[in-house]
């Protein structure tokens, strides 16, 4: 495998073929739900997480990364599991660094000690993991968001930290 | 510019299906197996078709029974989904993987 890490973190042209390879994916939407206020401190919330990384427990159904349209699923992850518990499975991000240290893009243990520090109260139960490679902006809002946005109001989490991969 | 190049990504691929513009879907192709380099993803699919070929030459066994079964009972989607992952699979044992992750 050649790692990423070898040619830069970038691919060259990377920019130039975003608009080529999702013409008119630049979203621009007039319905924008607006943030929420935190409705109490942050040492007092219960916090999850949700990200793009594409990580899974070891054992799951790996993400359909070969899918040229995508996967629309997500993945529960234990808050309290050990990177050593999980896997990552996606194609289109450098995962040299995250295979060494999965918190760069998958931050478990630090939002575990934040919660240990008490600067978040506690953490939901689950955090939520899904891969960003969709081209189907229908079933990515009505399927796969409104999905997680029950999974997450379901295990009464008071706020979700978001993270691209 | 036709309108579904300002389109989003799905609604753009059925709209050059429906226009006949075979050309947007296999550049669109190129660029999924090219992680976005349409001159990557012709050599993949190339080197996908010699990895193949490379396997088969000294003629080993083959489980024919398992390869007809397979297309005369699996759906279409199934097939095509196979497809894509026979490319990749075929891609992974050339030894040469572009891919900044893995499936």
């Amino acid at each position: 495998m050649t790692g990423t890490s070898e040619r830069g973190q970038l691919r060259p042209g990377l920019w130039q073929t975003v608009n080529e390879r999702y013409p008119g994916s630049m979203i621009t939407k007039d319905d924008l739900v607006p943030l929420a206020p935190l409705s109490r401190p942050l040492s007092e919330s219960r916090l999850t997480f949700v990200s793009t990384a594409g990580v899974q427990p070891k054992g799951t159904l790996p993400f359909d990364t070969v899918h040229p349209i995508g996967d629309y699923t997500f993945r529960r992850v234990p808050s309290g599991s050990r990177p050593s518990d999980l896997e990552i499975h996606q194609l289109k991000y450098p995962t040299d660094g995250a295979h060494r240290d999965l918190n760069v893009i998958f931050p478990i243990e630090r939002l575990q000690e934040l919660r240990d520090e008490g600067v978040v109260g506690e953490l939901a139960p689950s955090f939520f993991s899904f891969i960003g490679y969709n081209m189907d902006p229908d079933l990515l809002e009505h399927t796969l968001a409104e999905d997680l946005a029950q999974a997450v109001e379901d295990e009464q989490a008071h706020l979700a930290l978001l993270s691209p991969a | 510019m036709p309108a579904y190049r300002r389109g989003v990504s799905l609604p753009h691929l059925k709209a050059a299906l429906a226009a006949g513009d075979t050309a947007t879907l296999i550049r669109y192709v190129r660029l999924h197996v090219g992680d976005g380099d349409e001159d990557a993803g012709r050599k993949e699919i190339d080197k996908a078709w010699v990895q193949a070929l490379t396997v088969l030459m000294e003629m080993p066994a083959v489980d024919r029974e398992f390869v007809h079964e397979t297309l005369q009972t699996k759906d279409p989607a199934t097939l095509a989904h196979l497809f894509f992952s026979l490319h990749f699979a075929l891609v992974r044992a050339s030894g040469e993987w572009i891919h900044d992750g893995d499936v």
